[in-house]
């Protein structure tokens, strides 16, 4: 039976170098898209996500086990990601890191649509989504990430953004009425 | 009609209301059609943004591991290099006091006459006798010798 992330965990904790490489090979995906998604930026995703494995490596021993581990660790990453952000706020004004949308939308698109006219029109709403998704504030749109690629549950998202389910919600409000207003206007 | 559930709609539709908040979402939308639609059109958003955020760039997770692997040692040789130099920490920093204390001492010592305060001119002026203070120490001492030694002349001197 596969040890479950919470006892591999307490293994970290342990300086188990073993655990800690399957832990890494579990999340990587995760921790990268996620990170990702937030950043918008390839590389800066990679040394986010791989500075959150190393201060998970660090502070395993401080996982009481309160929380899933997953909360856990998404905690840490999106902690990183949002001090990022908020840490190149001002750089990325002057510099547009937009090396990962240099691909359109339609690359990033599986299986195209019969209709082109369809095609592109969707192709624009979604395109026009995802611009807005950028634009949220940076904790709105880790809700909304944490709650669409991570399908995590409110009392969850909460656990990550240290605050209320309330609080959640009202971000979760928030961000999607400005993002149904964008689809509105396509 | 109750207020609007906006903040509600989310997890609704995630099915994550207990029982009872459940059923008051429910009944306000078969009675409020503008909640009735923005719950449909929220459905599709959320089903959109999966795809609108879209798939970052392939990653290596071979390359990803081995790099990681560094910065981890990398991080691991720092905390080493901090644990290891406390001694060397301590050291520095009792040589940079000593050097305190030697420009310090210097500053003193090379101070002009000038700038001395009274009390220091006063112990200046008594330097030489400092300098004898063996002898100064025992002057009482060889004053009574000097009278031992001249007791048989100062007999003489009142018999005559």
């Amino acid at each position: 039976m596969e040890p479950s992330d919470e006892a591999l965990c307490e293994r970290v904790a342990r300086r188990d170098e073993a655990a800690f490489d399957l832990l890494v090979s579990r999340y990587q995906a995760r921790a990268y898209r996620l990170a990702w998604s937030i950043l918008r930026n390839a590389e800066d995703a990679r040394d986010t996500s791989q500075e959150a494995f190393i201060r998970l490596y660090e502070t395993a021993a401080s996982f009481r086990g309160k929380s899933k581990f997953s909360t856990w660790f998404y905690r840490i990453l999106v902690n990183l990601c949002l001090d990022h952000k908020r840490k190149h706020k001002w750089w990325k004004l002057w510099v547009r890191d937009d090396d990962d949308r240099s691909d359109s939308i339609l690359d990033r698109q599986p299986a195209p649509v019969n209709d082109p006219v369809d095609k592109l029109s969707r192709e624009e709403t979604l395109k026009a989504l995802g611009s807005a998704v950028d634009r949220l504030a940076p904790r709105q749109r880790a809700a909304v990430l944490l709650r669409v690629q991570e399908d995590m549950a409110t009392y969850d998202i909460a656990r990550v953004l240290k605050c209320s389910e309330a609080t959640v919600r009202v971000h979760l409000h928030r961000a999607l009425a400005t993002l149904k207003k964008t689809v509105e206007k396509h | 009609m109750a207020r609007h559930p906006d903040t509600d709609l989310v997890p609704y539709l995630r099915g994550e209301l207990p029982p009872a908040e459940r059923e008051r979402v429910a009944r306000h939308l078969e009675e409020c059609p503008d909640c009735k639609q923005d719950t449909e059109l929220l459905r599709d958003l959320l089903g959109n943004l999966a795809h609108a955020i879209g798939q970052p760039p392939e990653v290596v997770w071979a390359r990803y591991r081995a790099e990681l692997r560094e910065k981890l040692e990398a991080r691991r040789a720092q905390v080493r290099w901090w644990r290891r130099p406390m001694p060397l920490a301590l050291s520095a920093s009792l040589a940079g006091a000593l050097l305190l204390v030697a420009v310090w001492g210097g500053r003193e010592l090379s101070k002009s006459p000038d700038s001395l305060g009274p009390d220091e001119v006063v112990i200046g002026r008594e330097l030489g006798l400092l300098q004898e203070f063996r002898t100064v120490e025992r002057l009482d001492l060889l004053e009574d010798l000097e009278v031992i030694s001249n007791l048989d002349r100062l007999a003489s001197e009142r018999q005559g």
